[in-house]
């Protein structure tokens, strides 16, 4: 299998403050990784460094995705790589609509790969297929981007988005947050559904919920900004018997 | 200054696009509607003044510029509800770039006897540099006590939560910024009216900030 990220003793700081204290995690294509951990622990400070949130210094190591320097790319130059980060919150932009966003997103990541723009027509049959994946209305593709969106319905549209731009990485930060039943299994499905040899995921949750329908093949413990125990699925469903204490205990 | 009457249920409807000095005086007379926008894409000076002499008007006033360089803009308003029973609605946005100066006075006033009146005056502003001033100068001054009456004003930069979820899409920086300005502006454009002359302004002004969006 080939790798994918190779993240070596990362350390990151937000304010002067660091978060990160040197996070090692290696994902092959093809791989589900879950990250779970107690509040605070630097689970979204994780996904904000990977994706170049410019509000976090990298203090010191490496991160490559297919070999290369993650971390000298401008955030818009990781996502036409293929990162992409479903957001914990996702934000509202009044006056943009999803056409014209996502158009305009899907059209930039084609000029990186040097592949010709998407004319009007094929665009929009891929909205309307990506958008039967998530089960979201028509009606949203002349709204604002998730302006006046339920919490479940800015959730899928993230997915959505995922499905258009087919990352080979995805970080999906809290996704399970906020999300009845009924919206999480379609959220889930269409992660499952976009699942390929060639990409991998991060599935950052604080509960064992979302691993029932995303199954992952790891599951890391990050606390105190290190990963700290990693296992493999069962090992989910052991701190949501037994809760993070045990992490303690046992070191 | 020309001084303008409407009479009894007229209307009037206009599109000022980059006058370099605009004076305007409106003096309502019952149930009559005033709807105007005032679109600057350059250095100008807005001086509108509108009573509400009647019982029942309406009025709309929108201003939006757009400005780089060393332009600058003065909007000035003064709207008097003489009379109860009238609406006023003011949507008064400037967007500057580079050194660019705003200044906007709005003067709301409503009389004593006129009450009823439902007056708003908004005032939102979009800095694009640094080196961008706006001064905002709202006065309102509301003699009478049944009335609904607003005002806000707010000056800020793009949010930078937005822009990054939109880097993080695949969009450059400067197009996250060219698509947020455009969004900004649009609110303006897109309450000018479909009708006659009104129209193909309408969609040049749309075509520009498409324009600006690219």
């Amino acid at each position: 299998m080939n790798t994918l990220l190779e993240i070596h003793n990362l350390h990151a700081s937000i304010g002067g403050k660091e978060i990160l204290k040197g996070v090692d995690l290696t994902i092959h294509e093809g791989e589900v990784h879950a990250i779970m951990g107690p509040n605070g622990a630097g689970k979204s400070t994780l996904s904000a460094v990977l994706t170049g949130h410019p509000a976090y210094e990298v203090t010191e190591g490496t991160v490559l995705l297919h070999g290369e320097n993650l971390l000298a790319m401008e955030p818009e130059v990781r996502a036409r790589a293929g990162v992409f980060l479903s957001f914990q919150y996702p934000v509202e932009i009044p006056g943009v609509s999803m056409t014209n966003f996502m158009r305009t997103a899907v059209n930039e990541k084609r000029a990186y790969e040097g592949k010709e723009p998407l004319s009007a027509r094929e665009f929009l049959a891929l909205m309307r297929e990506k958008k039967k994946l998530l089960e979201l209305p028509d009606k949203l593709n002349n709204r604002s981007v998730n302006e006046g969106f339920s919490g479940g319905e800015k959730k899928k549209n993230e997915i959505f988005q995922m499905a258009m731009l087919t990352p080979c990485l995805a970080i999906l930060d809290e996704t399970d947050s906020g999300l009845d039943i009924d919206a999480l299994r379609i959220v889930a499905e269409g992660v499952n559904r976009l699942k390929s040899p060639q990409n991998a995921s991060i599935v950052i949750t604080h509960y064992q919920r979302l691993l029932d329908y995303i199954v992952p093949d790891y599951v890391h413990v990050l606390a105190d900004g290190r990963i700290v125990k990693t296992g493999d699925k069962t090992l989910a469903l052991e701190l949501e018997e037994k809760g993070y204490e045990m992490l303690t205990a046992n070191s | 200054m020309a001084e303008l009457i409407l009479h009894s249920g007229e209307r009037f409807e206009q599109v000022f696009f980059n006058e370099p000095e605009l004076n305007l005086h409106i003096v309502q007379e019952a149930g009559s509607e005033v709807k105007m926008h005032v679109i600057n894409f350059a250095s100008g000076t807005n001086n509108i003044v509108v009573e509400q002499r009647g019982e029942g008007c309406k009025t709309d006033i929108y201003a939006l510029a757009y400005l780089h360089g060393d332009e600058a803009v003065q909007t000035e308003t003064h709207v008097l509800h003489a009379i109860g029973g009238g609406t006023s609605n003011q949507l008064i946005k400037f967007v500057l770039d580079d050194r660019a100066k705003g200044r906007f006075i709005g003067d709301l006033k409503i009389a004593q006897d006129a009450q009823q009146v439902e007056a708003h005056q908004t005032n939102r502003n979009l800095l694009l540099s640094e080196t961008a001033e706006m001064r905002t100068q709202p006065q309102l001054e509301i003699y009478a006590d049944d009335v609904k009456a607003t005002h806000g004003a707010s000056t800020g930069q793009l949010d930078e939560s937005t822009l990054f979820y939109m880097r993080q899409r695949g969009l450059s920086e400067q197009k996250a910024r060219q698509l947020l300005v455009g969004a900004f502006m649009r609110e303006v454009i897109d309450s000018i009216g479909e009708a006659g002359t009104e129209s193909a302004l309408k969609s040049q002004l749309l075509d520009t900030i498409d324009g600006v969006v690219e």
